[in-house]
């Protein structure tokens, strides 16, 4: 009848699903390919039992996922059951409950199970379960205790709750430390001129070969000045950390009176220097908005010239 | 008519007033005019002579009237393309000649202004006048500098500047002037720049106003005190200001993001101040003061009245330790001229030495107070050391020349290659140390009367300026503003009442220095010491001393003082001695400075009682001394003399003593930590020669090695460096040294022995200043020299190509540290490049002593405009010691390649002439003596390089 139709989307079907199986290989989507399969027999199987010689591919593939959301839809609403009389794991009364809400006869079902006419079919090949990663496995596994009834869930994977003690000491030994600060530092800034000499253009010191001893090129710079005065910004964080470091260090009798020396001189010499009328400053805060200095006057405007 | 300077001027300036409204970076020209007030002071002014050099002028006007001009500028063209001689002495007696055509002194000038008729009647009654004169000036080749990076953005964004410089006076560079330093006037001066900009110039700032279109703004200047044109600069550009702290009415100014650094450079200039003004009971003579600090400068330090222009490379964060000393003297040497240069005037060229002098010898007392003694006398007896050196090879150097006449016959300095008769005329390397022995001649009038007498005639000299400075306009008493060595001798004469004369006539009338020779015996029977003193006075550049001279004797009752009389024909000289040779041995030993010590006198001679003799210990003779005693003599004078000059006079005696004994002296010395560090320093390089002289007697670990582990090796395991510390700077110079000159011992095969590489190389491999407080930028580059020092010629069979393959295995060590921190440098450069100048003159020591092939191609890149200068100079300097072997030809095409590169580069003249300098300076050591100065390139040597005269 519509044969040649169903048949066009029947290999458009199966050429969309074959193109999806090429492309998914992983473990979980062969899983699922099993799955439909052996729910293809099934139907298959039911279809016979019923008196079918042959069927479409696209009335077989209907029927596959009719069934498919049967018993997913069972066992979703199985799993509600149970969840809702506070258990994990579904029992047969779940099920039992489900399938009557699903306006199923449960009665029916075990002649249904024992008719005369039934087909065998036989169990899916075997296919490779899935890899569960192994556990980690760290002390003893714990057993319930007594108060817990053996029915409770055992107890999770010790690594996740207990602590693992580390045996090996850091090591304190001075020359070793600096040691390997040492070789460490130059490991790192012989990768990385290495690296900076192989990404951007070299000169070398020998003509056979060029690849030895690559000096990163000389590259004349705009305003040559800035990067060879103004301190790195390695350089700065060095100091700022050594400041800190060092006022911890330090008491604070040390620190404090050569302060106090070092602001009275330099009072003194603000009142030396400074003309009688001059003002003295009192704080740096407010130094800067007292100075008169003719460079931090603000700029005039022109003068308009009156018009005739 | 009451005339200073010159009888030939006629015409006195009494105003000036300069106005530059347009400065265009872009095309590097600026536009302006000037105008002059002029006050005649003969009748029938109607020429007026004025200098000006490559600024296009456009009208002149006398008194609102046109005024014809006649523009000739003889140093464009020194020798006449017809002339058939073409030698560098034609072209130097031409130049000289050239130059006093134009000399503003003699009443000359480049621009002759022709005064209208109309004025004439004028003139006759000496009224004044009024010149205007319009000008341009168009990539200036002198006078301004532009510096023009470039990089995006608008020219304030770019960090381009303008700044003035120039050699003595050469204002006339930029605008037309008299350029003469003994023409004083009051000057105003006007500068628009755009609104982004500052424009930093003498005097007063009295206002900032804003242009019509706002996008501009012009700076008004004013300068009451009666000033020099040659002491009148400009910068200009998007400066950062810094108000000082301490003094409002100082201002900083550097260029974009250097703040921080100028910040912490200037927090000391405050105490310069104070000295200057204390010692010289004088204030600051001008009402403000202002440093500029530039890129590209021509000098570090160059003076005006009332501020300074330094180079921005003097700026130093508070992490660089040696920097720091080094811009300190600049700021005290910019400030002394500030007072002698700028605000009190030369009267002739003849006089600059008094200048000169005074500004020098006050800078030394700031050494003396900010540095101490010991670094003072270091000081002086290294500018001695220079003096002489200099004069001994080239011939002398006279401070006060008299010129006769014009005519050849009569140069005061015949053996000099070049004439002294105008400061563009002169070597730069002469008028160093013309500068060097003025003012160790003043430290000896100091001698003769007294500091106190001394700073008595420099207040006086700027107590009668100061008066003088706030008249208004007369003739005279400006003069007063202006030194003449007469005048100063005068002063001198009348506060101290003493007859200097002498003096003067022997080192200041007078060229050359004394060289003596020293030897003794001593006379057991008499008790007499016999010393001997011969001079030398037949060689160049010296002259035969006569008068008194201070022998020390150190014996074992004391120390003892005698005055001789160095006299014509007497030799010899016997001086009695006060102790018995016959010593006590538990007696403690007296020294000079009232100190008693303990001597182990197990060395000395039993006969005598003499432990050292000391001629002319004060340093009060321009002279040179050889003087022979023996080994033990110079050891104990090293041990226990306590003057620093002593005890390097006797480290340098003992080079050519290789005993147990000087070894030991010096190892006590450099372990003394009150010693002062610069004679530890020294030690050390002369610890290093004698062990080599005593290679094959040598026991014990390398020189130096154990006092160095000692001192900056950590305890528990000595083969590693403590992580940096150095805020104890002497023990942080001699860090810096040992490893330099252990770097230079030799074993038995003239190689540097294993454990010392390896020691050096450990050095940089433990080397940690993750918890100091400064930069170890210097220490790391030292380690660097101290490769390089280590570095021996190669074994080289049948001239052998160099490959990598049969590089030698402490070799590629080494170039592997050296590629290492020369690849670092270009991500985390170091302060001025230290690094990189290092690992450049390490790579030309290797390729000299033939470990890697001879190349200068690396070096010509580093040379290149765009690197730091201090790079490009150790660059050129690489490249020309590549020169001095066989490749001369290929290499001077490249010098003269770089100096016309130089030109094409942006700003032309200036980085050209900049460099030139530099190389000549370098050349200077290749080839001889060679001049230069702002003008162009002079090389005055006999037998110059071919390549070389093309330049002029």
């Amino acid at each position: 009848m519509a044969d040649s139709v169903v048949m066009g989307s029947g290999s458009f079907n199966s050429g969309s699903r074959s193109g999806s199986s090429k492309t998914s290989t992983s473990p979980t989507d062969n899983y699922q390919l099993a799955r439909r399969r052996t729910l293809q027999v099934v139907v298959s199987s039911l279809l016979t039992e019923c008196g079918f010689e042959s069927a479409e591919k696209v009335a077989v593939e209907t029927l596959t996922e009719m069934m498919q959301s049967y018993i997913t839809e069972v066992g979703r609403c199985a799993k509600a059951t149970c969840e809702h009389t506070a258990r994990s794991t579904p029992t047969l009364s779940d099920v039992v409950v489900t399938l009557v809400e699903m306006g199923f006869n449960v009665d029916t079902l075990p002649v249904y199970a024992k008719r005369s006419q039934r087909m065998v079919i036989t169990a899916p090949p075997v296919t490779n379960a899935p890899v569960v990663p192994k556990a980690l496995m760290a002390g003893q596994k714990r057993t319930h205790p007594s108060y817990i009834p053996g029915h409770f869930p055992e107890f999770p994977d010790p690594h996740t709750y207990i602590k693992t003690p580390t045996f090996r000491e850091p090591v304190s030994d001075y020359q070793v430390v600096r040691e390997k600060a040492a070789s460490q530092r130059r490991d790192v800034e012989r990768a990385l001129t290495r690296f900076m000499a192989k990404t951007g253009e070299t000169q070398s010191l020998f003509k056979d070969d060029i690849s030895a001893f690559p000096l990163i090129s000389a590259k004349p710079s705009a305003i040559p000045y800035l990067s060879a005065l103004l301190p790195s910004e390695l350089e700065l964080q060095s100091l700022e950390e050594t400041d800190s470091s060092e006022q911890d260090d330090q008491t604070d009798t040390e620190n404090n009176p050569s302060h106090i020396i070092q602001d009275d001189q330099s009072a003194d010499k603000e009142n030396v220097v400074l003309p009688p009328g001059g003002v003295v400053p009192t704080g740096k805060a407010n130094e800067e908005n007292m100075i008169d200095n003719p460079y931090l006057r603000p700029v005039k405007k022109p003068k308009v010239r009156r018009k005739k | 008519v009451p005339h200073s300077g010159s009888s030939m001027n006629r015409k006195k300036d009494k105003g000036f007033e300069i106005c530059i409204n347009n400065i265009n970076f872009q095309r590097k020209s600026v536009i302006g005019y000037v105008e002059l007030t002029i006050f005649p002071t003969v009748m029938n002014l109607n020429r007026i002579k004025l200098n000006s050099k490559q600024c296009r002028i456009y009208r002149v006007r006398v008194n609102d009237l046109e005024a014809p001009f006649i523009y000739n500028d003889p140093t464009l063209e020194v020798c006449h393309h017809e002339s058939k001689q073409r030698n560098l002495n034609y072209f130097s007696s031409a130049y000289t000649a050239a130059v006093s055509a134009v000399d503003p002194d003699a009443g000359n000038g480049e621009l002759s202004i022709k005064v209208p008729s109309e004025l004439w009647k004028q003139g006759d009654e000496m009224k004044v006048m009024k010149v205007y004169i319009e000008f341009s000036l168009d990539q200036p080749k002198g006078g301004l500098h532009f510096v023009v990076p470039d990089v995006d953005g608008s020219m304030a964004e770019r960090a381009a500047h303008v700044f003035s410089f120039g050699n003595q006076n050469s204002t006339r560079f930029w605008f037309p002037c008299v350029d003469s330093y003994s023409e004083l006037c009051t000057w105003k001066l006007e500068f628009t720049v755009d609104a982004s900009m500052v424009a930093v110039s003498c005097g007063d700032l009295v206002e900032t106003v804003y242009t019509h279109d706002m996008r501009k703004k012009t700076f008004h200047y004013m300068l009451p005190i009666p000033t020099a044109a040659p002491n009148i600069s400009l910068a200009v550009g998007p400066f950062e200001i810094l108000v000082d702290p301490y003094m409002h009415e100082v201002t900083h100014f550097c260029l974009p993001q250097l703040l921080p650094l100028l910040k912490q450079t200037m927090s000391y200039l405050h105490e310069i101040f104070e000295f200057y003004e204390e010692i010289l009971t004088c204030r600051y003579p001008y009402s403000c003061f202002k440093t500029v600090f530039v890129d590209e400068a021509y000098v570090q330090v160059s003076s005006y009245a009332s501020m300074s222009i330094f180079s921005t490379n003097l700026l130093h964060s508070g992490m660089i330790i040696d920097q720091t000393p080094v811009t300190r003297r600049c700021l005290a040497q910019a400030l002394a001229q500030q007072f002698f240069g700028c605000f009190i005037s030369r009267m002739s060229w003849s006089d600059e030495w008094v200048l000169k002098g005074i500004s020098g010898y006050i800078y030394g007392l700031y050494l003396k107070k900010t540095f101490g003694v010991n670094e003072y006398r270091h000081w002086i007896k290294e500018e001695l050391d220079k003096i002489v050196e200099y004069e001994l090879k080239m011939g002398g150097v006279l401070l006060h020349p008299t010129f006769s006449g014009g005519k050849e016959k009569d140069n005061p300095t015949p053996h000099l290659h070049f004439s002294i008769r105008h400061p563009h005329t002169l070597s730069w390397e002469y008028y160093k140390m013309f500068q060097c022995k003025a003012h160790l001649v003043m430290r000896l009038i100091e001698n003769r009367i007294s500091m106190e007498f001394m700073l008595q005639v420099f207040n006086k000299l700027l107590s009668l300026a100061s008066t003088a400075s706030s008249q208004k306009y007369q003739s005279h008493m400006w003069s007063q503003m202006l030194v003449s060595t007469s005048g100063f001798l005068k002063s001198i004469s009348n506060v101290s009442g003493k007859d200097i004369g002498p003096l003067i006539k022997q080192w200041v009338d007078q060229s050359g220095v004394v060289k003596f020779f020293g030897s003794f015996a001593f006379n057991r029977k008499r008790n007499v010491l016999e010393l001997e003193i011969r001079q030398d006075y037949t060689s160049s550049g010296t002259q035969k001393y006569v008068g008194p001279i201070k022998v020390t004797v150190q014996e074992l009752d004391g120390s003892f003082n005698h005055t001789l009389q160095i006299e014509e024909n007497s030799l010899k000289h016997d001086i009695p001695c006060h102790s018995k040779s016959r010593r006590n041995k538990k007696k403690k030993i007296p020294l000079m400075n009232g100190e008693e010590v303990d001597m182990d006198l197990s060395a000395m001679d039993a006969d005598s009682p003499l432990l050292w003799i000391r001629i002319d210990p004060d340093m009060s003779i321009l002279r040179k001394v050889e003087f022979e005693q023996a080994d033990f003599m110079w050891q104990y004078q090293l041990r226990f003399e306590r003057d620093v000059v002593a005890q390097e006079e006797a480290i340098s005696a003992l080079e050519i003593f290789p005993t147990p004994a000087s070894r030991l002296a010096l190892t006590d010395i450099l372990e003394q930590d009150q010693c002062f560090y610069k004679v530890r320093i020294q030690a050390c390089f002369c610890l290093a020669k004698i062990a080599n002289s005593m290679m094959s007697t040598w026991t014990g670990p390398p020189a130096m090695k154990s006092l160095f582990t000692r001192m900056f090796c950590c305890k528990s395991c000595p083969n590693i460096v403590k992580t940096n510390n150095f805020i104890n700077f002497q023990s942080y110079f001699l860090q810096k040294t040992m490893p330099v000159a252990m770097a230079l011992l030799r074993d038995v095969q003239n190689l540097c022995p294993k454990e010392v590489l390896n020691f050096i190389l450990d050095l940089i491999k433990y080397n940690d200043n993750r918890k100091n407080k400064f930069s170890d930028n210097y220490y790391r580059a030292e380690l660097i020299d101290a490769l390089t020092n280590s570095l021996t010629p190669a074994i080289s069979i049948n001239n052998e190509v160099r490959t990598v393959d049969n590089l030698n295995t402490d070799v590629r060590l080494i170039l592997e540290e050296i590629t290492r921190f020369l690849n670092m440098e270009k991500l985390l450069p170091s302060y001025r490049n230290t690094i990189t100048v290092s690992c450049l003159r390490a790579i030309r020591m290797l390729q000299k002593n033939g470990h890697i092939p001879s190349d200068p191609s690396l070096f010509k890149s580093y040379a290149q405009y765009g690197h730091f200068v201090d790079v490009r100079i150790a660059a050129l300097e690489a490249v020309i010691d590549y020169t001095r072997g066989t490749h001369f030809v290929l290499t001077t095409n490249f010098l003269c390649l770089s100096f016309s590169m130089l030109g094409k580069l942006g700003p032309f003249s200036w980085s050209g002439i900049f460099f030139i300098f530099q190389l000549v300076c370098l050349l200077q050591r290749l080839y001889g003596n060679c001049s230069c100065h702002t003008k162009g390139l002079i090389v005055n040597k006999r037998n110059p390089p071919s390549c070389l005269s093309i330049q002029r």
